[in-house]
């Protein structure tokens, strides 16, 4: 099991082989781990809840992935950022629309990944990201990291969507230049 | 620039449904604009999934996670079927529920109303006819009944067979006492009936005839009550 590429696990895993899950488990969880933490804001239940969910999501799915989907890893945080979304589409429905009634009290958004005196940024997006302005920022927190629609970020943050549209365009236009940059 | 160049960072989020997810993709082959902006978009927006800390959990986590995992699975098919039948309960409602008893009684009752009506149909059309006349004679010519006579028939109408047994100048009964009428074959009887006879002595009976029942000779008896299943008492008439 243990010199068996992601893919081969994979492969595995929808022919119902235990040990496969298990072997993608200990090879990614603190990955898996990691992000859902970061998505439910240091919420350690619902992180567990998740985890669950994500690797149900591989036992059971029928979306085989294959290498053109880009790389294993990529594709396992695309899946877990699915299984995230819908977690928090499902479980707060009601508790986003009443946050969306009361907009005096701002969404704070935790991330201490995004603070640069704690020496906790390596990764060529964080410094990227550190690159946007504050609406910016919160927007792709929002989006990304909260699961919230561009409606309902308007609604919360009281613009058009138009205006939301354009700032997540120029947000992903200013990140790709600082990708290029960090990357040289 | 059309209108679903606008939906490239909705589509880019993944918050389009199914039909609109479709139209943009074909929208996006075509567009070139849109594929340029897309492929750019696209790659900043994957990169934001790296936005984070790897965090070793704690270790009882993966037997957690596998048990949920495996359970959940095992009970998939339950739940299959589960929601099957919560979907099969749900189409009745208090309403439909009353409804579909309502025409079930309707069906039932315009189906055995029906079926009376054939039958009634079917016994006017057949043509009944007088299939054996038996005269009775008294048992006992010296006796008090030397008067008494009557007959008995066996009428046939369609598959149905039918005893009638009427006989005049019978003596009159005491309170509980009865005249019994006994079907003979070979020496075997079939208690066919009791009646009690008018002040005049006039007394008939109706019979129906199973397939079974069959005899060459009828007798009449007087009992002490209505529960002979063989005679106690005297024989008035008989067939010859």
């Amino acid at each position: 099991m243990k010199e068996k590429l992601d893919k081969e696990l994979m492969a595995l895993v929808m022919k119902k082989h235990r040990p496969a899950l298990e072997e993608l488990y200990d090879r990614h969880i603190k990955l898996i781990y990691g992000f859902i933490f970061k998505f439910t804001n240091g919420n350690a239940e619902k992180t567990k809840e998740i985890v669950q969910l994500v690797f149900l999501k591989l036992w059971t799915t029928k979306s085989s992935y294959n290498s053109e989907k880009g790389h294993f890893v990529s594709w396992l945080l695309t899946v877990t950022r699915n299984v995230c979304v819908d977690y928090v589409r499902k479980d707060s429905v009601h508790i986003r629309n009443n946050k969306h009634m009361d907009m005096s009290h701002p969404i704070d958004i935790e991330d201490p990944n995004n603070d640069i005196e704690n020496g906790l940024l390596h990764s060529e997006i964080a410094n990227a990201k550190s690159k946007l302005s504050k609406p910016q920022k919160r927007l792709i927190d929002l989006l990304y990291w909260k699961g919230y629609s561009l409606t309902e970020i308007a609604k919360i943050e009281n613009e058009p969507i138009g205006t939301i549209k354009s700032r997540l365009h120029q947000s992903l236009k200013l990140l790709k230049k600082h990708l290029e940059v960090g990357g040289l | 620039m059309n209108t679903e160049c606008a939906n490239l960072l909705s589509f880019l989020s993944g918050e389009l449904g199914e039909k609109e997810k479709k139209a943009f993709a074909e929208h996006l082959v075509q567009c070139s604009e849109c594929t340029r902006e897309y492929e750019q978009m696209t790659e900043a927006w994957n990169s934001l999934k790296w936005d984070f800390e790897e965090i070793e959990p704690s270790s009882s986590l993966k037997s957690e996670v596998m048990n949920f995992v495996f359970e959940t699975d095992d009970e998939v098919p339950v739940r299959k079927e589960k929601n099957w039948s919560i979907y099969f309960f749900r189409q009745f409602t208090p309403v439909t529920s009353g409804l579909l008893l309502a025409v079930l009684v309707l069906v039932f009752v315009l189906l055995y109303s029906n079926i009376q009506l054939k039958k009634e149909l079917a016994a006017i059309n057949l043509p009944m006819e007088v299939k054996t006349a038996l005269s009775l004679q008294p048992a006992d010519k010296t006796a008090v009944n030397k008067n008494t006579d009557g007959a008995a028939y066996i009428l046939q109408q369609g598959e149905e067979r039918r005893l009638i047994v009427q006989i005049q100048n019978l003596p009159s009964l005491q309170e509980s006492e009865v005249y019994q009428v006994w079907l003979l074959k070979d020496g075997k009887r079939t208690n066919a009936g009791t009646f009690k006879p008018d002040e005049a002595g006039t007394g008939s009976l109706t019979y129906k005839l199973s397939i079974k029942d069959k005899f060459n000779q009828i007798g009449i008896t007087r009992e002490p009550d209505s529960n002979s299943t063989k005679p106690r008492g005297e024989k008035i008439v008989g067939s010859s």
